[in-house]
């Protein structure tokens, strides 16, 4: 096993029990959804103060719903379409919130160069899902690119744990340009291969 | 040869930028480590850092040995 397989499933065991009581409760999805970004507001608002351990505790608890929701779903049957599309919408209200906060802060600290990460960062972790929800009404499948929303989620926590959140902002800045650039290009390779065939 | 010896770096290059690997995988965890490493070993004043607290491992070892 690998190691980041080896964390994430330590990870599911307390997951498991939350999910078990959730599903006990019979909370519906959408809720757990809408909870997971009011408290990521909470860790915005964390972040905004520069108060980044709290923020990183918040955030923690935030994901754990943003996790469980899609589990609970599958537990109680109640899997729809609206709430995979809520589910996405409301995975980039979250993302932003936290930006935000950042963006806030830095500026409060005069520094406008990480105001600028900050916001390019932002920019290009929205086109990252963008691309993919685009690239996906006209191929079947576009799951390329490493930084991904668990990825940078997770390295804003380690950021925010480690007091590391400038280098954070660097990875996820400069793999998102990455992921968005390997996104356009899979598709356009996709369609420029299917071209032929459906010329044929 | 020469090409051939240049071929592969450009090709790791090119598979660890333009991603189509798992979460879990052995490639995963390299660039999971090469993440953290970047992110815990640069030294804040390379990066201006306005937040960060503590030198880090490589601005500590360079205040250790210079």
């Amino acid at each position: 096993m690998t190691f980041t397989g080896a964390i994430g499933a330590a990870c599911m065991f307390p997951l498991r029990a939350i999910i078990a009581g959730c599903v006990a409760l019979r909370i519906h999805p959408n809720i757990l959804t809408i909870v997971g970004v009011v408290i990521n507001v909470g860790a915005a608002w964390a972040l905004a103060g520069g108060r980044f351990m709290t923020a990183g505790w918040i955030m923690v608890v935030a994901n754990i719903f943003d996790f469980i929701d899609g589990k609970v779903a599958r537990e109680l049957e109640l899997e729809s379409a609206f709430g995979a599309f809520w589910d996405s919408v409301m995975d980039r209200f979250s993302d932003i919130f936290l930006f935000i906060g950042l963006v806030f802060l830095y500026a409060e600290l005069g520094r406008t160069d990480y105001v600028v990460i900050t916001a390019l960062t932002m920019m290009f972790s929205i086109m990252t899902s963008y691309t993919r929800a685009r690239a996906e009404s006209i191929i079947p499948r576009c799951k390329v690119g490493f930084m991904e929303r668990p990825e940078r989620i997770v390295l804003l926590m380690i950021g925010a744990f480690t007091h590391r959140m400038a280098a954070v902002l660097w990875v996820i800045g400069v793999l998102s340009v990455v992921t968005v650039a390997d996104r356009v290009y899979y598709t356009w390779r996709e369609l420029s291969q299917a071209a032929p065939e459906r010329r044929a | 040869m020469l090409r051939a010896l240049l071929r592969r770096p450009a090709l790791v290059l090119w598979r660890a930028f333009f991603w189509t690997y798992d979460r879990a995988t052995w490639q995963y965890d390299l660039w999971v480590i090469a993440i953290l490493a970047f992110v815990w070993l640069t030294p804040p004043d390379w990066l201006r850092d306005p937040t960060a607290s503590g030198p880090g491992l490589i601005g500590l070892l360079r205040r250790l040995l210079f």
